[in-house]
């Protein structure tokens, strides 16, 4: 259920590292059965308000068959496909650290009574989720926030018990958006490692491929058959077909330095003009981890809990101190979200804040492009 | 990749939760100076009191239910942790929440965070207490480690700045720590009638100083970001690199534990990489406005 | 034997220290080593200007006269501080009064002859301004740092 790495004896396999078999399309339907007879609650993709989201979902018909993303900066569209394919699209507006670090999730509960207060861990009991659906970009999402959240000195309780209950169902690209750049930032789009089982959609079928004990035991319950050299060599060009799709592109090379040596450069200034500070990027982010703490009273003053919401760099009280605002200008504040996602992220957690999922240029309402803005600033660089 | 350390901890045994504040009640309230009060604390529970344990420059969130948390440097002697001193100027709802209670009044305490004054880079050396404002309580935990084992150290040197005489903190303790052997200057930016110690900004008092190495002296300093920056720069003058000079810094604490993203200033998070860093480590950062 | 000694305490001063012997020779030639009990007014704003001073000890406050709140403490000055700059740069006034707080001792130049030396060798000239300016551009960071009232109570500020 959690990541486990196994030891690849079979090293002489690099491309497919475990072994893959065949569910036939009319056998997809059973993984759900079998996913709920194991205790878990199936949460992946879905249509809803003209967008591909996460949310839970019952059977095969929930998924968006026949359905593909159309992204562009500052666009995303759902067109219908000429097939009827399951996972013919890319990401969407949701990611899945909606579940991992809930957008509002109480911490303690406080309660006065004669002796005065009293504290205590919040209730919380998280269900079993089994994520269907998982793109490369966001197993790394996943890796990045187990990082920050329970990589460090100090363990989030709430993303440690959610994380340790989740079984994570991959799904292989077979094509890329316009706005993805997966390949630049190394982290797809073929599902390598941190899940459970990876799927391979084919026309008629999944390559299903189990890289945990926990994800072995559910395809030993599904109606599998061998792989053929045909199908092999389908889904490798399918896998090859996302790769070719990606045009975007961005530079990493020493690009921490770039930007922290370009803190004034003039380029925020520009990107200012544009940016309507609406915290769209950072909600959309897989990665993105900022979070404010509210207090839930009742009337009496005498039953308090506290809950974290997400919040964001981009609003203007996050940075106030002793009276004032530390970053009260826009371009202060796109400045401090692109240096901490692409640059001081690396300091803090030894790897870059960005999968190259593109959502924060689709979801942009005025179509701002992190890419362009660093292109941008790296052009004058010496 | 992500370190196998990550992987350990999504398998780990669940860890206890951070977010839980320790209750404390307060012992007493010491009025200090207009909108200053320290305030006494001590665990309910036996087992958090004989396990807390801080060191100088470190801080506690201090929560009032219903109203909120604020960070707070703990200003007690370390070596005395059954009775939590926080020196707390009004500065925000939870501050000014502190005001409406009493003695006997129960409040959350998670803590001790950040890092601490390096005491152990004073032992045999001279040492150089800069400070201003409110900046002095966080300093006084190290005054009284210093103290307590004077013979340990150089010359110690504590130069006070404040806005005017009447805001002057812990004046009570001042006689206790010269007799103990701490050289004490004071400075105000305002003066007012009848006042006949110095006058002007507290790196003047630095400039002039003497009876110190300084190739052989550590220099901590807390107060305003501002003020720090242009101590620095004196301490530079009289022949201080930045390797020798401790600054204690301040963003919007929130989790404590560089969970929320909050108190960020470039690569660090103030809570707990700092908020006692050396001043190379921090300086470069402390000049881009925004940041 | 008063100048040689007046050279020795120069050669020890921070403004002074690292002149030549010879410029050390020349300064000394042209001051005299005072002291001054506590309380007393050294000179006064709106005097002529007259003399400027070096202290070696005790402590000087200046203080600048404010109708109706007296005359108000500016900045203190102490061992090794520069007193009295506006005689070594015109000929007009003084800006603030100065006060000895406590037992003060310095060593003090005859504006008129300062100048004249400045003007007659350039080279010594050059070494008293550069230090002069170096003074008064501390002085000037230190007063900005006063101005932005660091220190101030972010919930009464604004409201005094």
């Amino acid at each position: 259920m959690t990541l486990k790495e196994e030891n690849h004896s079979e090293e002489n396999l690099p491309a497919t590292p475990h072994h893959e078999v065949f569910v036939a399309i009319d056998g997809f339907a059973l993984l759900f059965d079998v996913l709920k007879s194991s205790g878990f609650q199936i949460v992946g993709p879905t249509i809803d308000q003209d967008a591909i989201v996460y949310d839970q979902i019952d059977s095969v018909d929930d998924l968006p068959k026949g359905w593909t993303d159309v992204q562009k900066p500052g666009l995303y569209r759902l067109n219908q496909r000429n097939d009827d394919k399951l996972f013919g699209y890319n990401v969407g507006p949701h990611s899945w650290k909606k579940y991992l670090f809930p957008p509002n999730v109480a911490l303690s509960i406080g309660k006065k009574n004669e002796d005065g207060w009293e504290f205590q861990e919040a209730p919380d009991d998280p269900p079993k989720l089994a994520f269907l659906g998982v793109r490369a970009c966001e197993l790394a999402a996943i890796r990045i926030q187990d990082r920050v959240f329970v990589g460090g000195d100090y363990v989030d309780s709430t993303y440690q018990k959610r994380r340790q209950r989740i079984l994570i169902i991959a799904v292989n690209c077979t094509q890329a958006a316009e706005t993805c750049f997966c390949t630049s930032m190394d982290t797809g789009p073929r599902c390598t490692d941190g899940f459970d089982l990876a799927l391979t959609e084919l026309d008629d079928g999944f390559l299903v491929e189990a890289s945990t004990p926990e994800g072995k035991a559910i395809v030993d319950q599904l109606i599998t058959l061998e792989v053929t050299r045909k199908q092999q060599q389908s889904a490798e060009l399918a896998r090859q077909n996302a790769v070719d799709q990606i045009k975007k592109r961005m530079d990493t090379t020493e690009i921490r330095d770039l930007l922290m040596s370009n803190l004034e450069h003039a380029r925020w200034d520009e990107v200012a003009s544009r940016c309507l500070s609406c915290t769209n990027c950072t909600m959309v982010c897989p990665t993105c981890f900022c979070s404010s703490v509210e207090e839930v009273s009742d009337l009496a003053g005498e039953n308090v809990e506290r809950r974290r919401q997400w919040d964001s760099c981009f609003n203007l009280e996050f940075s106030y101190m002793n009276g004032g605002v530390v970053r009260d200008s826009t371009r202060s504040r796109y400045r401090q979200w692109m240096t901490h996602k692409l640059a001081t992220w690396i300091d803090q957690f030894g790897t870059s804040g960005c999968v190259g999922c593109g959502r924060c240029i689709s979801w942009c309402p005025v179509g701002i492009d992190l890419t362009e803005e660093v292109a941008a600033i790296r052009k004058d660089a010496p | 990749m992500i370190s196998n350390a990550s992987k350990m901890a999504t398998d780990s045994p669940r860890s206890p939760s951070l977010w839980v504040p320790k209750t404390v009640v307060i012992r007493k309230i010491t009025p200090e100076v207009e909108n200053v009060a320290t305030y006494h604390l001590a665990f309910t529970d036996a087992d958090a009191a004989a396990s807390y344990r801080f060191k100088p420059g470190q801080f506690n969130m201090l929560y009032m239910p219903g109203v909120g948390e604020s960070a707070i440097s703990i200003s007690g002697d370390p070596e005395s942790p059954e009775l939590l001193d926080h020196t707390i100027r009004v500065a925000g709802n939870v501050t000014r929440g502190l005001t409406q209670l009493k003695p006997g009044d129960t409040l959350g305490l998670r803590g001790p965070f950040g890092s601490s004054w390096p005491m152990e880079q004073c032992v045999g050396r001279d040492v150089l207490l800069v400070t201003g404002g409110i900046g002095l309580p966080p300093l006084r935990p190290a005054i009284y480690q210093l103290l307590k084992r004077r013979q340990d150290f150089g010359n110690l040197h504590l130069l006070y700045g404040a806005r005017s005489p009447d805001v002057l903190l812990h004046q009570n303790e001042f006689d206790d720590w010269k007799r103990s052997g701490l050289t004490i200057q004071k400075t105000v930016d305002r003066s007012v009638f009848g006042w006949k110690g110095n006058v002007g900004v507290v790196t003047l008092l630095l400039e002039r100083l003497h009876s110190f190495d300084p190739s052989n002296t550590v220099l901590f300093c807390c107060g305003p970001e501002v003020m720090m920056r242009f101590v620095a720069r004196t301490a530079f003058d009289r022949g201080l690199t930045a390797e020798q000079i401790w600054v204690s810094t301040e963003r919007n604490m929130q989790c404590a534990v560089g969970l929320c993203g909050h108190c960020q200033l470039g690569p660090q998070f103030i809570c707990k990489d700092g908020p006692v860093f050396r001043y190379d480590q921090i300086a470069p950062l402390l000049t881009v406005e925004g940041l | 034997m008063m100048a040689q000694e007046i050279q020795n305490v120069l050669q020890e001063l921070r403004f002074s220290s690292g002149l030549s012997q010879e410029d050390l020779q020349k300064l000394a030639s042209i001051s005299e080593l005072v002291e001054v009990p506590a309380s007393t007014v050294i000179f006064s704003e709106g005097d002529a200007a007259a003399d400027l001073f070096l202290l070696l000890g005790g402590r000087v406050e200046l203080c600048m006269n404010v109708p109706a709140k007296g005359c108000l403490p500016v900045l203190t000055l102490g061992a090794g501080d520069l007193l009295g700059w506006s005689p070594a740069l015109t000929s007009g006034e003084m800006t603030a009064t100065a006060t000895t707080i406590k037992d003060t001792s310095a060593v003090r130049f005859a504006a008129d002859k300062l100048q004249r030396l400045c003007e007659q060798d350039h080279d010594v000239g050059y070494e008293v301004m550069r230090r002069i300016a170096i003074a008064l551009s501390k002085r000037l960071v230190a007063t900005r740092l006063q101005v932005l009232d660091v220190f101030a109570d972010p919930m009464t500020e604004g409201k005094s």
